[in-house]
């Protein structure tokens, strides 16, 4: 800043000089410095003011214009929208091999109360227990006199029940969206659906979270919005798990049998098409959990997975396959079959009577205890511990349910000589009936090893081999005679060449050894023998056949005609064409004669 | 210094001044306070109670207010500026000590026979005392740091007390309506720049930081602040009234649905419908023209207090009327975008339209306020 000096030395002389006042002179220049300063400071707060009117305008003609562009709209209906939007990214379909939905969502309603905005809750109470009949007035009426500003009436209600509460016309009285997790088939594969419950809940959605099953077990799946809804595609086929249970269903109540099981499974990839459990429940409204009693009882205990027995004579051709690969012996071998077998203070013995001696294929399709136990000696204890551990039936199996993860096989600690013997035959080991579909098809498909699986496959990618190819051929052969000509004649289905082994196992009393009437009695079956493509297992937990005098419990007379019936069913669901089968097979296997 | 004792020879005295008395401006003011008894009296279904009639009551008793703060010389209110300032911020933290809690923020004092919200008085009483602040501050320390300070912690105080009650918008007003006077008071601009640019930094880094591992604040906070800025991701939570408020002002269109007509408000979709989203009643039911209307007669009173203030040389009355125009802006801009989805919702009341007892009273003395600078100009 220039400043002019208030007492310039040579204005003050001259002013000397010319007789004036210098103080003149200082006051003139003081007052000029004055009007400078001001001019300065009122020019800045002009500018200020113009800065300020500029603000004032934009600020008026903002929100002019903004008010202008809302007049002019016509507005949308948010609200709509936003419900909406929230439902797409919901829990994504199981749907079953073929694209069939298993389970989806719908979308309902849930009714909750804010009582303080109520107008007549002695009333609205009323009438609510009128349309809910299991609320009750009085308790109702109580929670809205509590004074909580907040309650939940009902989780979930139907479209006539929403009208009819919105009729009551109460304003405390209002209506949230609710997702909800539908099984539109009801019962169908009730127990590999599992089912779903409501997570955290709040006014505008809750969260479906799976409990059992496939819902549990692929929980974060379902739930991932990254999936875009794409569904989870079970192995299942809908219309043969259908066809399946309605037959296990019937063969049960004929049978008069407690519980039973099956499994169906395709011996290259292990899909499993079909498995059902029997007393089953309905996963749209899961029962709760047994509180008392034994866990097995309950209709939600899944006894194809779950359920450890001992699957008896269903053993015995994992004895004879090894013993045909270790090439002890042939089909045609004879084995010394005199009973009983005495083993220290045990003595095994076989049902009947069956000679002093028979081949291995007639050991297997007479089911003789004794001849097994002979073989499976010649294996000896390590061996046959390492070939059942190979077909997967020492540990838990694979399977995509939560229930199954952890299901591991009983078998002995000391894997003994005489334990050796027993489980030849089936016994002193409890495997679940999944764990017998697995191995079987380890078995019959040429002897790969299969491991089991509810998520369908589309390659298939063959495991490590357990057995030669001959061993597996012959393997079928000996289960295809079993069925022709053994224990298991009821079990022919004409074209489909089945072929099995039955399996009657007495089952273990709590109280300690085992009870005389009760059985468990499987039969495992594969279809067709010639040409293997799929494995049934079908099991009855305490039947009693009882057309004839007496009640016929074994396998032969309970779980095979249900089996059958089951093939029979399946077969053409399946695609499977009835075919006669070459005899030549037979013949050079069969050369006993 | 102000030149104001040493020129008033020609300031009217007596009842002589209400020829002195800015009309247009009172007539502007009567003339907005109409636009809100109809809007009371529409909103309430056609009834002077609950609302229309004590807004009335209030109005004509702020009117006698005003008019006595008018006719007291612009001096003694200059002088008093201090003292007035010191009472409201004791009042301020009585209510932080006595308060009565509405609508879950702490603002109201009972003083048996009314209840009295002091961070309204507050408003009036920073303008005053800033306008004071300066005229006595000699000019060329006006961009002194040290000088700058001391106003700075006159409006940081009450802010601060405000917004723990809490009330965000008063803080707001408080804070922005101080800013105003000192920029009108010709402080550096620099300060102000600097001001802005910390804030901007201070918000641009917080949103930076989400997500990262140096996150700033916490997550649930975030969300919060969505929801504030943008209402409408949030529809029928936070967001309802800014939603409902929308389709009231859509629905309005050109010429509205009528007065009396209007069903957002009268269905009770719109909650607070007679306090601070009194507006979108105004434009569902008159329509952009109700809503423009007013709006030019905001601006039409703001142009008066300009040109007054343009017109006097005392520094202390000139920064007084622009003070005051510039919170009474502030009030009906932040409103008026809060109601259309411009700006977040913070309570903010429609300045003279709005029903409240304090918002009324307090808008009307300060307009005492500038009638008086008005009528005391020196001449």
């Amino acid at each position: 800043m220039k400043r002019v000096p208030l007492r310039p030395l040579a204005r003050v002389l001259k002013a000397r000089k010319d007789g004036e006042d210098p103080e003149l002179i200082e006051r003139e220049n003081l007052a000029r410095r004055h009007e400078e300063m001001r001019d300065r400071q009122r020019q800045r707060a002009e500018s200020r003011l113009v800065v300020a009117s500029i603000f004032f305008a934009l600020a008026f003609s903002f929100v002019g214009v903004k008010m202008f562009q809302l007049a002019s709209v016509e507005p949308a209906e948010p609200q709509i929208a936003a419900t909406t939007a929230r439902i797409v990214a919901q829990r994504a379909n199981i749907v079953d091999r073929q694209g069939r939905i298993l389970a989806t969502n719908l979308s309902t309603r849930s009714l909750y109360a804010q009582p303080n905005m109520m107008t007549d809750p002695a009333a609205s109470a009323q009438r609510l227990a009128e349309i809910f009949p299991e609320l009750e007035a009085e308790k109702l009426l109580k929670q809205f006199r509590s004074g909580r500003t907040f309650l939940w009436i009902k989780r979930k209600i139907s479209p006539e029940q929403m009208q009819e509460v919105h009729d009551i016309g109460d304003p405390g009285l209002l209506f949230g969206p609710r997702e909800m997790r539908l099984y539109p088939n009801g019962r169908l594969a009730a127990h590999i659906l599992g089912g779903a419950s409501f997570g955290r809940e709040g006014v505008r959605s809750a969260e479906v979270v799976g409990v059992a099953g496939v819902e549990k077990q692929f929980d974060n799946f379902l739930r991932d919005p990254a999936n875009g809804g794409r569904p989870l595609e079970l192995s299942i086929d809908l219309t043969v798990q259908d066809a399946a249970e309605a037959v296990l269903r019937g063969g049960m109540k004929l049978m008069n049998a407690k519980s039973a099981a099956t499994v169906l499974m395709d011996v290259y990839t292990g899909e499993i098409v079909a498995m059902a459990s029997l007393p089953d429940f309905d996963p749209n409204e899961r029962p709760r959990p047994l509180t008392e009693g034994d866990a097995a009882d309950s209709p939600l205990f899944n006894r194809a997975v779950q359920g450890l027995y001992e699957l008896g004579s269903t053993f015995k051709i994992f004895t004879a396959a090894q013993a045909l690969d270790l090439g002890l012996f042939n089909p045609a071998s004879m084995i010394n079959t005199r009973g009983p077998l005495v083993w220290g203070k045990f003595k095994i013995n076989d049902f009947s009577k069956y000679g002093p001696v028979l081949s291995v294929t007639d050991v297997i399709v007479k089911s003789s205890n004794v001849g097994t136990a002979r073989i499976a000696q010649e294996i000896g204890g390590e061996r046959q511990k390492e070939f059942l551990g190979t077909l997967g039936l020492l540990k838990e199996t694979p399977i995509e349910l939560v229930e199954g993860s952890h299901i591991k096989p009983l078998w002995p600690d000391k894997w003994t000589e005489l334990s050796t013997m027993t489980i030849s035959y089936g016994h002193g080991i409890s495997t679940s009936p999944l764990h017998l579909a697995a191995a079987y098809s380890s078995i019959v498909n040429g002897g790969t090893k299969v491991e089991p699986t509810l998520l369908k496959t589309d390659e298939v990618r063959p495991g490590p081999r357990v057995i030669s190819a001959e061993t597996s051929a012959a393997a079928r052969s000996m289960l295809r005679q079993v069925v022709t000509r053994g224990t298991a004649s009821f079990g022919e289905v004409e074209g489909y060449a089945v072929g099995g082994k039955t399996g009657t196992a007495d089952k273990p009393d709590p109280k300690g050894g085992y009870y005389e009437n009760k059985v468990i009695s499987t039969f495992a079956s594969v279809f067709p023998a010639n040409d293997p493509r799929y494995v049934l297992i079908v099991t009855l937990d305490e039947p009693a056949e009882t057309s004839g005098p007496e009640p016929r419990r074994t396998a032969g007379w309970t779980a095979v005609p249900v089996a059958a019936e089951m093939i029979r069913r399946i077969g053409p669901l399946l695609g499977i064409r009835p075919s006669l089968e070459p005899l030549d097979e037979i013949e050079v296997v069969d050369v006993r004669n | 210094m102000s030149y104001l004792e040493y020129s008033v020879k020609r300031v009217p005295v007596g009842i002589s001044k209400i020829f002195f008395i800015n009309w247009p401006l009172v007539l502007l003011i009567c003339a907005v306070a109409a636009f809100g008894f109809l809007m009371l009296y529409s909103v309430a279904g056609g009834s002077m109670t609950p609302w229309a009639e004590p807004q009335i009551k209030r109005f004509i008793m702020g009117l006698v207010l005003m008019f006595i703060v008018a006719f007291v010389p612009v001096y003694f209110w200059r002088n008093m500026a201090v003292t007035i300032y010191l009472l409201t911020l004791m009042l301020l933290l009585l209510v932080e000590f006595f308060g009565i809690t509405s609508m879950g923020a702490q603002r109201w004092i009972n003083l048996g026979f009314m209840r009295l919200q002091p961070s309204e008085l507050m408003k009036i009483a920073l303008v005053l005392v800033l306008a004071a602040y300066y005229d006595w501050l000699p000019l060329n320390k006006t961009s002194h740091p040290l000088w700058v300070l001391a106003p700075v912690a006159l409006i940081l105080i009450p802010s601060y007390l405000v917004l723990r009650q809490p009330d965000l918008g008063t803080a707001i007003l408080l804070m922005a309506g101080g800013g105003a006077v000192m920029f009108l008071a010709g402080v550096h601009w620099l300060y102000f720049a600097g001001v802005i640019g910390l804030t901007a930094g201070t918000v641009f880094s917080v949103f930076a930081s989400r997500g990262t591992d140096w996150q700033l604040i916490k997550d649930y906070q975030f969300r919060r602040i969505d929801t504030f800025l943008d209402p409408s991701s949030d529809p029928l939570g936070a967001g309802y009234n800014i939603t409902q408020s929308k389709i009231a002002l859509g629905s309005g269109g050109w010429t509205g649905r009528g007065f009396m007509q209007g069903t957002q408000s009268r269905l009770n979709f719109l909650p607070e419908k007679q306090t601070d989203f009194i507006f979108t009643t105004l434009a569902e039911e008159l329509g952009f023209i109700g809503g423009a209307t007013l709006l030019g007669l905001y601006a039409a009173i703001l142009i008066f207090c300009y040109s007054s203030a343009m017109v006097n040389r005392d520094r202390f009355s000139s920064l007084l009327i622009l003070g005051i125009a510039a919170a009474f802006f502030l009030y009906f801009a932040i409103n008026m975008s809060m109601v259309m989805g411009l700006a977040p919702v913070v309570g903010v009341p429609l300045p003279l339209v709005s029903y409240g007892g304090s918002a009324m009273l307090v808008i009307l003395i300060a307009f005492g306020f500038v009638q008086s600078a008005h009528v005391h100009r020196p001449r």
